[in-house]
């Protein structure tokens, strides 16, 4: 890699970092078995890639109906040396009701990479208030992503 | 590219993550954020595109000098069609995927993602298989696929790939199955499955084995990854355990398919 191009984007990344504050309601790091998981926010939208997590390049994109639309969950993980497992459950969405909604993305190889983000999308009724995410045994709360 | 620089440091596990990273590390990750960022508007835009109707795809036909429903192996998409490697005498499935069905970059894909997720071994079988008869013939290839494979494979996975084709066309969210937006560029935004598949997708919903080809066709979704590695060696030993290689070789063993594994050794046979 060239020197410059590491003292040029470097410097701008820098500059990014300095003017940074987290995003506004991104959570606290929730431990699971060694896989430290943040939500950094959540999207809507009427259409959806269709990618796994960590994340590859799958080309198929999914599409709502009148009435519906995708709420996107933004999750970041870090995965520590605590971390274990080579199967981790598809992430469950549940509505400020309790109801609870499935995705169509799973972990594939999660702990292959260091850190990674994923969209878990949702397909739900447009405007649906979120409750929760849960993976597994662990609940993370996402009431603060509503607007 | 403008590029969204809260979401940016959350990718990367907030600041606290990114102060870890030294300079190459924090222009390495910019770039493959950017590159991410860029596939997402390039696909967003694709989403955005005017599907055709059925009518506008049915327009199409007289302007090709094929059928859509021809096997890959009888058709070439750019020029002439090539030599094909002979078969061996005892050809195996393994010599089919080598020599016929290659790259089966999509099944493999998408039986890898049934073997990452923890899926049954039937199920991941039926992956592997679910759509290398398109190198025979396109049109019914869940009927094709399942009857080519029937006399070698366990009844479920059968089920499955005769299926799949079927529950396609029917999304089911709380199984992880979405209706992709390639279908509306395939067959048309208006399209509406004719009744034989409406009538299977009823009777298939209401069997027990429902999860078999509704989980072929979750896999089957994201298995369109144009940069994934794969092989078929991680499923040497599910073949070895659930496929009935004949000692005669595919072909020669006198089955209810022979017929088609001879076919797909030898297409350019005149008649």
């Amino acid at each position: 890699m060239r020197l410059s191009r590491v003292l040029g984007l470097g410097s701008w990344v820098l500059g990014l970092l300095l003017a940074a504050t987290p995003t506004q309601g991104q959570s606290k790091p929730t431990n699971y078995k060694g896989l430290e998981i943040t939500v950094a926010g959540v999207e809507r939208a009427e259409t959806v890639g269709l990618r796994d997590c960590p994340p590859g390049s799958n080309t198929v994109r999914g599409l709502t109906k009148p009435g519906e639309e995708f709420a996107i969950v933004n999750l970041s993980f870090k995965v520590t040396p605590a971390f274990k497992e080579t199967i981790v459950k598809k992430p469950v969405l549940l509505d400020a009701g309790g109801k609870t909604f499935n995705t169509a993305m799973s972990f594939v190889d999660p702990g292959s990479v260091p850190q990674y983000s994923c969209g878990f999308a949702y397909r739900v009724p447009t405007g649906t208030k979120l409750g929760k995410i849960q993976i597994d045994t662990t609940t993370i709360d996402l009431t603060s992503f509503n607007k | 590219m403008e590029i969204d620089r809260r979401a940016f440091i959350a990718s990367l596990g907030g600041t606290a993550a990114v102060a870890m990273m030294d300079s190459e590390a924090k222009a390495d990750s910019l770039e493959h954020y950017m590159e991410e960022q860029l596939d997402e508007q390039v696909a967003a835009n694709q989403a955005r595109e005017k599907f055709p109707t059925v009518a506008e795809i049915e327009a199409q036909i007289e302007t090709r000098n094929y059928r859509r429903g021809a096997g890959s192996l009888f058709v070439s998409g750019r020029g002439n069609v090539k030599k094909l490697t002979p078969m061996p005498k005892n050809a195996t499935l393994k010599d089919f995927f080598e020599l016929r069905f290659a790259p089966a970059n999509h099944v493999l894909q998408s039986a890898t993602r049934a073997l990452k997720t923890g899926m049954t071994e039937e199920v991941i079988l039926a992956c592997l298989l679910h759509d290398v008869v398109l190198n025979l013939i396109k049109v019914d290839h869940g009927w094709w696929g399942a009857q080519l494979f029937e006399p070698y494979i366990p009844e479920k996975s059968t089920f499955a790939i005769k299926y799949h084709q079927a529950l396609r066309f029917f999304p089911d969210s709380d199984a992880g199955y979405e209706y992709p937006d390639q279908y509306l560029r395939i067959f048309g935004h208006d399209y509406t499955p004719p009744p034989h598949i409406q009538s299977t997708y009823k009777m298939v919903r209401n069997h027990k084995w429902y999860m078999e080809p509704r989980l072929v066709t979750v896999n089957d979704l994201y298995a369109f990854d144009p940069n994934a590695k794969v092989s078929l060696d991680p499923f040497t030993d599910i073949i070895g355990r659930h496929f009935k290689q004949p000692k005669e070789g595919l072909g020669n063993d006198n089955t209810a398919s022979s017929h088609m594994w001879r076919t797909l050794s030898n297409p350019d046979a005149p008649l």
